[in-house]
């Protein structure tokens, strides 16, 4: 089954952008979620789902909210998750891996290190 | 011996009444000094009063502008998206047009190796062909075409990663305007304090609506440099070496 990505982002800028990115570097099937509640929708709802690019600054349900939520919930729980974010502390990076995410760009970033990224995720998961 | 002893009194009561008039005579300048400074004070207290209600007044409208270039930046990036989204097409359009030319170029070559083995007895006439063909020439120029549409790919993809400031620039925004509307109200609360109507500026707050604080990063900063990337990249090798228990022991200090 190929890979279906979820991509969170508050800004319809960044969502086209990782959209973008993805169809750069060979991913064409994907949703997108304006903030983590609808995220939590949407997976809830698209069973086809495997894969989620979320940013961390959101209204509502923050993208390490999601994360939690996403690890707390039985059926999701193992979905690979990429955080991609304007928050470059350390104390944020290991906030963001404790919730477990599975790696974590910083923006601004290019299609290649997405590409990285997900490509360890996937050798890992 | 009783009278005396009232005179003394009287006398007392006198000579402390005295001290009362001439202590009077020395305080009065001071009072004088008071109420000359009071008078010079009030007025400019005044203008400092109406001062922070037209700063108060004025900080909805700097709030709804940083929010119409957040918007603006918006649209704009979005449109710049647009073209940068048809200009890729095109350019694939035309990679594969290169693509099924350069194809061509090597049919035709088999083709005219094939022609040169069926008249290889008749001198000059391949190689005349083979020349006026040019085919080598050809697709030279196709190759050229085809290294100046990928840096053409290679620039629009840049534009794509340039565009993200646009995302970190409304943070950076929100940020201001979380800030200009902490300074607000302290400053509606301190003209509360002072008596002054508030009306004009208490619905002001209302319509911007409150800001999430957590919508935005204050700290957010546009650097293409990489260090960034370098930085969590090392702090994950790390963590994957580690285990939890140590994540939490660094999380912690």
């Amino acid at each position: 089954m190929g890979l279906k990505f979820l991509v969170v982002d508050d800004s319809v800028t960044m969502r086209r952008i990782v959209a973008n990115s993805l169809k750069s570097i060979g991913y064409d099937s994907f949703v997108e979620a304006g903030d983590g509640r609808e995220a939590i929708t949407k997976l809830d709802s698209d069973g086809s789902i495997n894969f989620v690019i979320t940013d961390w600054n959101m209204p509502e349900v923050t993208g390490l909210e999601l994360v939690k939520a996403i690890r707390t919930h039985e059926k999701i729980s193992h979905i690979p998750i990429l955080m991609v974010t304007t928050r470059g502390l350390k104390e944020d990076i290991i906030e963001a891996l404790q919730a477990k995410v599975n790696n974590y760009i910083v923006k601004p970033f290019t299609p290649q290190v997405l590409k990285e990224k997900i490509d360890q995720i996937l050798a890992s998961v | 011996m009783e009278n005396q002893s009232s005179m003394e009194q009287v006398f007392q009561k006198l000579g402390d009444l005295k001290q009362f008039f001439v202590f009077g005579q020395k305080i009065v300048p001071v009072f004088q000094k008071i109420i000359d400074f009071m008078h010079d004070i009030v007025p400019l207290l005044e203008n400092v009063n109406n001062s922070i209600h037209d700063t108060t007044s004025k900080i909805p409208k700097a709030a709804n502008q940083i929010n119409n270039v957040t918007n603006a930046t918006e649209v704009a990036t979005s449109e710049i998206l647009d073209i940068v989204d048809s200009m890729s097409m095109d350019m694939t359009r035309i990679k594969n047009e290169l693509m099924d030319l350069r194809n061509g170029f090597f049919n035709q070559r088999v083709v005219l190796e094939r022609f040169g083995e069926d008249f290889k007895h008749h001198n000059g006439t391949y190689e005349n062909l083979k020349s006026s063909l040019s085919i080598d020439e050809l697709e030279s120029r196709v190759v050229a075409l085809d290294s100046i549409i990928r840096k053409i790919e290679n620039d629009s993809s840049n534009i794509t990663i340039s565009l993200q400031v646009q995302d970190i620039t409304s943070q950076q925004l929100a940020s201001v305007n979380h800030l200009i509307q902490s300074v607000q109200k302290r400053l509606a609360s301190l003209l509360f304090d002072l008596g002054k109507q508030t009306d004009a500026v208490l619905p002001g707050i209302e319509s911007s609506g409150e800001i999430d604080t957590r919508s935005f990063n204050e700290n957010a900063e546009y650097d293409r440099s990489g260090k960034h990337q370098a930085f969590v990249d090392t702090l994950i090798n790390n963590s994957q070496k580690a285990s939890q228990e140590e994540i939490d022991k660094l999380f912690t200090k």
